[in-house]
């Protein structure tokens, strides 16, 4: 027990350290500043760290402690498959239509409808494909309604983050955490998607008190929406069947991945090699070519970069001064990392704020259990609020500003596009206190659930 | 034949200020040649006459078609009336913001089979000419390069035949 305690603080600041941590800090700049895109940032501190020996290859590609996660990239470029699939059904017209007709042609009605199903939608699939999905459908439903589209926008943006917090697989940084602390789907079902149906409830309140009074539309527009027909979305209804039963199989196997011993990435990747099967397609070039490759890039990039920084000590550095300043109490970090983690999540890229994060609690554990290991260190009765502040914390923050999340980024690009700019003032001027009052929603859960009930 | 000598003078143009308004106006009256007959795309000029863009027929279409419909299979969730009002939205458009900008040019000089070659590989019907001083000085129709070909296949047979 000694010798572990002896290693977790004796870090050597040699000239590794200081080159590794240089790498990391510029890259990070860079991509704060957007003036390089950020998967070639990532790329390429990814190679110095390699070139500059920080990391050898073999650790870069094969380690789990320090190289790419794997899990965490399959998981992503199978589900982007399965959905590249399902698109040209016409299932996601079909169901934003249906919504459409659900509010009968309401304005209001109608926002919320749209904001429950894209924060569905967003639990079970990516919020950028989700955002992607939906925002087309609702401006043509303002225009159709002839209300501003602006409310239906930021409220797309903002629910697809919620709604992707509830689940594994709903939102990147929740991906992460899961394959970093190997916890399965049913976790994060039985851990995070109560508080965010309660954070919807909120949300629901939060928009009515918003836009309520101000979305209103004649009675003549609403039969235009009234008279769509959905089901002339469906262009393939044998592609269609195929794909839902492929989807109930991954969605099966995601919550008994668990019990059978099955890491998420390997039931989406048989979904998706099933679906490719099952569609008989000749050219998987195009399914394949219309994966996000510059998003899984800027993973295997980061991850790496991590991976050097966590190699010379820097991470454990970070988590010492963190474990100084709350003395060890676990119910004041859990409060930092979430409230901490969401403001760093309005302003920078979540993905590589909880690739950073992830280790840095590892080490924490480490530090607080040195003669513990695997699943019991990771799954310490008392990390595991951590775990859950952190997701909360990271995947909420991101409503805090247009930058926040890839949702918001798409969203303010679309709406641009559109000419009804959304700008940074007036996203945050929404998007702020949404944050706050769900960062503290979260806050009263994880005090209640884990620290007072203890259940 | 060499591109400026089936080119057509450019007579009528527009520029990136007008409002599509004012240019759809002109469109439809434009001379071709020497009839006002309307043409179906007009350069677009800045002050010293150099070429800054092309506005078509298409472009039209394409400023009352919302971007979002290209994202999705909307096309059947439309509704009777849609054009209309978007077209009077989009009245007010500057040229600048709706003319297609990455225009494909030739200069006089270039022999028509050039002309003939981009016309096809780009799927353009209307090809502006350049001078040596980079003005713009004319446009090549499809429609005059078909009679060219035409005069060529025909001219010994024709003479032969009516003489």
């Amino acid at each position: 027990m000694t010798e572990e305690v002896k290693t977790a603080t004796e870090i050597v600041f040699g000239t590794q350290f200081w080159i590794a941590t240089g790498i990391f800090l510029i890259a990070y700049a860079v991509i704060v500043s957007e003036k390089i895109h950020k998967t070639i940032i990532a790329l390429f501190g990814a190679g110095l760290m390699l070139v500059l020996k920080i990391l050898e290859q073999h650790e870069a590609f094969h380690l789990e402690e320090f190289g790419v996660d794997w899990n965490v990239i399959f998981l992503l470029i199978s589900m982007m498959i399965i959905i590249n699939l399902m698109r040209p059904t016409g299932v996601f017209e079909y169901i934003a239509i249906k919504s459409a007709k659900w509010g009968k042609g309401d304005p209001f009605r109608i926002l919320v409808i749209f904001a429950i199903v894209t924060a569905i939608l967003s639990a079970l699939l990516d919020n950028v494909t989700t955002v992607l999905l939906i925002v087309p459908v609702t401006i043509l439903i303002a225009d159709a309604l002839q209300v501003d589209a602006m409310p239906y926008l930021i409220s797309c943006a903002m629910a697809s983050n919620i709604g992707g917090t509830a689940t594994l697989i709903g939102d990147p940084p929740n991906i992460m955490i899961a394959s970093k602390a190997q916890l399965d789907f049913m976790d994060f079902i039985y851990h995070l998607s109560p508080v965010i149906i309660i954070t919807m409830v909120f949300y629901v309140f939060a928009i009515k008190l918003i836009w309520g009074k101000k979305l209103k539309t004649k009675e003549e527009l609403k039969t235009r929406i009234m008279a769509m027909n959905e089901n002339e979305a469906i262009k393939d209804p044998v592609m269609l069947k195929k794909s839902l039963f492929v989807l109930a199989i991954v969605l099966t196997g995601f919550v008994f991945h668990g019990m059978l011993h099955f890491q998420p990435a390997t039931v989406a990747l048989f979904g998706a090699g099933l679906l490719l099967l099952l569609s008989k397609t000749h050219e998987p070039h195009h399914i394949l070519a219309e994966v996000e490759w510059p998003t899984i890039f800027f993973f295997m990039g980061l991850f790496i970069i991590i991976g050097g920084i966590v190699k010379v000590g820097l991470i454990k550095w970070m988590s010492v001064q963190v474990l100084a300043i709350t003395q060890g109490n676990m119910l004041a970090t859990s409060m930092v990392v979430m409230w901490f983690s969401a403001f760093a999540s309005a302003f920078i890229d979540n993905i590589p704020y909880v690739a950073t994060m992830n280790p840095l609690i590892v080490d924490m554990a480490k530090q607080l259990w040195p003669n513990l290991s695997g699943l019991n260190l990771l799954h310490h009765p008392d990390l595991m609020p951590l775990w859950w502040s952190l997701a909360l914390g990271a995947c909420l923050g991101g409503n805090g500003t247009a930058i926040g999340a890839s949702a918001n980024v798409i969203v303010v690009g679309m709406s641009e596009k559109l000419g009804k700019r959304i700008s940074f003032g007036k996203f945050m001027l929404y998007g702020m206190p949404m944050m706050i009052m769900t960062v503290i929603v979260s806050t009263v859960y994880v005090w209640l659930r884990y620290y007072v009930l203890k259940i | 034949m060499r591109a400026k000598d089936i080119m057509i003078p450019i007579q009528d143009s527009l520029k990136a200020e007008h409002t599509l308004k004012e240019a759809v106006n002109l469109l439809r009256f434009a001379k071709k040649g020497e009839e006002k007959v309307g043409v179906k795309g007009l350069p677009v000029l800045d002050d010293n006459k150099k070429l800054i863009g092309m506005l078509s027929m298409r472009d039209v279409l394409k400023a009352v078609h919302p971007s979002y419909m290209n994202l999705m299979n909307l096309s059947n969730f439309t509704w009777d009336g849609m054009v209309e009002s978007l077209a009077k939205s989009a009245a007010d458009k500057k040229v600048g913001t709706v003319m297609s900008k990455d225009v494909i040019t030739v200069s006089e000089d270039d022999p028509l089979m050039e002309c003939v070659d981009l016309m096809l590989k780009n799927n353009i019907k209307r090809l502006p000419v350049i001078d040596k001083t980079g003005k713009a000085a004319g446009m090549i129709y499809e429609r005059d390069v078909f009679f060219a070909i035409v005069k060529a296949m025909l001219d010994d047979d024709y003479y032969v035949i009516n003489s």
